[in-house]
């Protein structure tokens, strides 16, 4: 992981000092530089581009409000005053509103939700009454924040709730307010740079895709082996059976929302198989799990295995075990893959889980919800490249589609998480948030394509970008991105051929691919070094004459579409 | 009661320490200059360890401790002059509480 500390604009109406020295001194990645705006002065920072702050385009922006600083008539409602709630979201819309449009000075916005002092329930019986209750309307408020900043895809309304919950008794300090016009406890901005960290960790590529899980004593209680599946502790009316359950239906949620589940486990395969089939109460079926390596070897050979046939780095991997001297042994020889403490009690299972915080997605695309499905079509792709004799042959029966069309609205969301979260075939690893992708494939002299990649076996979407700036007679490959699910089939060489006749229709003299290591990217170039037909190598830049032709592969049908 | 007291000091000095760089931590020793002309905190410094120890009071030895009084903040230099001198005037009152 890179080592640059992202810069962190902190526009606030409160002393947000306690919250930027969490951020600054915790030496987890991603590494916070907090910039501080002009304290207390939320709405003229906002609406003035030309504030040190703003200058040479921050990474992220904080502006954490309490509501009557930025919606006026808030201060009414606090003296219990009548305001129509029509007025109050109409200044809701208005500040919205500047929150959008300081969103293009930056590359992600956090605005955390208002809450209210827990103290303030002096009226409690009346606090969730519509147009009477304070606690009601500033639920309605958050909501409507929510609905209009959702016009921006980089900004993300952030639950302050939570942070207020695990801070409990000491969230709100009037003895920190009062001395420095600080409102909450420490644990409450402690809880906000943990939650602020993790989303960057996300938004930067850095998501975990992939839980690799045990069985015995871990996805139900009881050993297989020795009890057979009909003892299993699993659901029932038994509080360990229910936990077990829950556990599962906590990793079924993490599969719907494009996290891939697989198993390692010491044990007969046929036994476990039997039992994640036959078991009534298995929440988790055969087809959840992108696969398995259920034998007697060395789970973390099993894990690199699987991690190999799965195309996913170990950066990618949680492992979850209740055996710490399995984690120990994972922990130690692949560094990378998390394996986080596990509790003894299975009770504490399910919301273990539930608590990580690194599988964070900016975005959830079309391809992240049927992500196991991709895989399971992988496997069967796999099964017939067993059973034909060459590549080529292979290649032909699978039929592939390539879908080829330039950078819209409604390609945008999945195209930038695929610029941002691809690491293996990359060429320059540009990080981008969707405004700053769409502004640059806008500009005159830029065209960038996206590749949605199908076959007999499947569909996997968008799996492809590949970008050009022309520069007078010459075309510069700027990205050339391809997601490790579709590695191998030529897709890559479609991706060239399609930015190569474009660039030969212009009347190009050279074509320019300049090669940008970074630790994970190696394949990129071992793929320009062997590539036919060739290009030519100087240093880390790869060349072509704009004259020579680059043909579509033949096995692939390709779609241009407008 | 002293010991129980450099001890809580010292847990107050840990939470003080998540939010300064690793080169400007305080270090846990009862000659560690906090307020004044040697001091290494500043206002905000300042607020937090009164904010942290009042609560670590309360909690880690079970009495109330209110250090924003008039008769603190007029000492301010004297009392928090190190971690040494803030754990005597604490001392002293707690044990006025346990007279009064």
């Amino acid at each position: 992981m890179d080592k640059q500390s992202y810069t962190c604009v902190l526009v606030s109406d409160f002393n947000l000092q306690n919250f930027a020295g969490y951020v600054a001194n915790d030496p987890e990645f991603p590494g916070i530089k907090p910039i501080s705006a002009p304290f207390g002065q939320p709405v003229a920072t906002l609406l003035n581009r030309e504030l040190p702050c703003w200058r040479n385009t921050p990474d992220v922006a904080l502006i954490w409000t309490r509501p009557q600083s930025v919606v006026s008539v808030f201060n009414a409602l606090l003296r219990y005053e009548t305001v129509p709630l029509q007025k109050v979201l109409q200044q809701v819309d208005e500040y919205s509103s500047m929150l959008i449009n300081m969103s293009q000075w930056v590359r992600y916005a956090f605005v955390p939700s208002w809450v209210l002092p827990s103290y303030r329930s002096v009226f409690g019986v009346l606090e969730m009454k519509t147009e009477i209750g304070l606690t009601n309307t500033i639920m309605q408020m958050n909501l409507r924040l929510a609905e209009n900043l959702a016009r921006a895809a980089n900004i993300y309304v952030l639950n302050t709730h939570n942070w207020i919950v695990q801070a409990g008794m000491q969230a709100f300090s009037p003895k920190l307010w009062y001395l420095g016009k600080i409102p909450f406890g420490n644990e409450v901005f402690k809880a906000a740079a943990r939650d602020i960290k993790a989303a960057l960790h996300g938004m930067l590529g850095y998501a975990r895709k992939l839980i690799i899980v045990d069985l015995d004593e871990t996805l139900w209680g009881g050993i297989v082996g020795d009890a057979g599946w009909e003892k299993l502790v699993l659901g029932g009316h038994h509080h360990l059976g229910e936990a077990y359950a829950d556990f599962q239906q906590a990793l079924k949620s993490m599969q719907n929302r494009g996290i891939l589940l697989t198993i390692v486990s010491k044990n007969e395969e046929q036994i476990a198989l039997e039992a994640i089939r036959n078991h009534p109460e298995m929440v988790l079926k055969l087809e959840d799990f992108a696969g398995w390596r259920i034998n007697w070897q060395d789970k973390v050979q099993n894990i690199i295995d699987l991690m190999t046939e799965l195309n996913l780095g170990p950066q990618s991997a949680v492992f979850i075990d209740d055996n710490p001297v399995e984690r120990a042994r994972v922990k130690e020889s692949l560094p990378e893959v998390l394996v986080p403490d596990w509790p003894e009690d299975p009770l504490l299972y399910p919301a273990t889980l539930l608590s990580l915080r690194c599988f964070e997605l900016p975005s959830l695309s079309r391809e992240d919800l049927v992500r196991t499905t991709m895989y399971l079509s992988e496997n069967k792709r796999r099964g017939l490249k067993k059973t034909v004799g060459s590549l080529e042959e292979w290649l032909t029966r699978l039929a592939i589609r390539v879908q080829v069309e330039e950078l819209h609205s409604a390609n945008l969301q999945r195209a930038t998480q695929l610029l941002n979260k691809t690491n293996q075939m990359n060429l320059s690893t540009r990080r981008m948030s969707e405004a700053e992708l769409m502004a640059w494939a806008e500009q005159e002299h830029h065209r960038l394509w996206t590749l949605r990649v199908s076959d007999k076996f499947g569909d996997a979407g968008l799996t492809g970008i590949v970008s050009l700036e022309i520069q007078d007679r010459s075309a510069h490959i700027v990205d050339f991105i391809l997601s490790c699910r579709v590695l191998g089939r030529k897709i890559e060489e479609t991706m060239l051929a399609t930015a190569i006749q474009h660039a030969q229709a212009l009347g190009i003299k050279n074509v320019y691919a300049r090669y940008i290591p970074t630790a994970k990217n190696k394949p990129c170039l071992d793929f320009f070094k062997r590539l036919e037909p060739r290009f030519r190598q100087q240093g880390e830049c790869f060349i072509r004459d704009g004259k020579q032709p680059f043909p579509v592969p033949e096995h692939i049908e390709l779609i241009l579409t407008p | 009661m002293h010991a129980k007291i450099t001890q809580m000091l010292f847990s107050v000095i840990d939470e003080l320490n998540q939010l300064r760089p690793p080169d400007e931590h305080l270090a846990k020793d009862l000659e560690t200059p906090l307020a004044g002309d040697s001091g290494r905190l500043d206002s905000a410094g300042l607020i937090n360890l009164i904010a942290v120890a009042e609560q670590k009071a309360a909690a880690e030895l079970g009495r109330p401790l209110l250090l924003t009084d008039d008769r603190t903040l007029s000492q301010v230099n004297q009392v928090f002059r190190t971690l040494g001198t803030l754990a005597d005037y604490i001392h002293l009152r707690l044990n006025e509480q346990n007279d009064g």
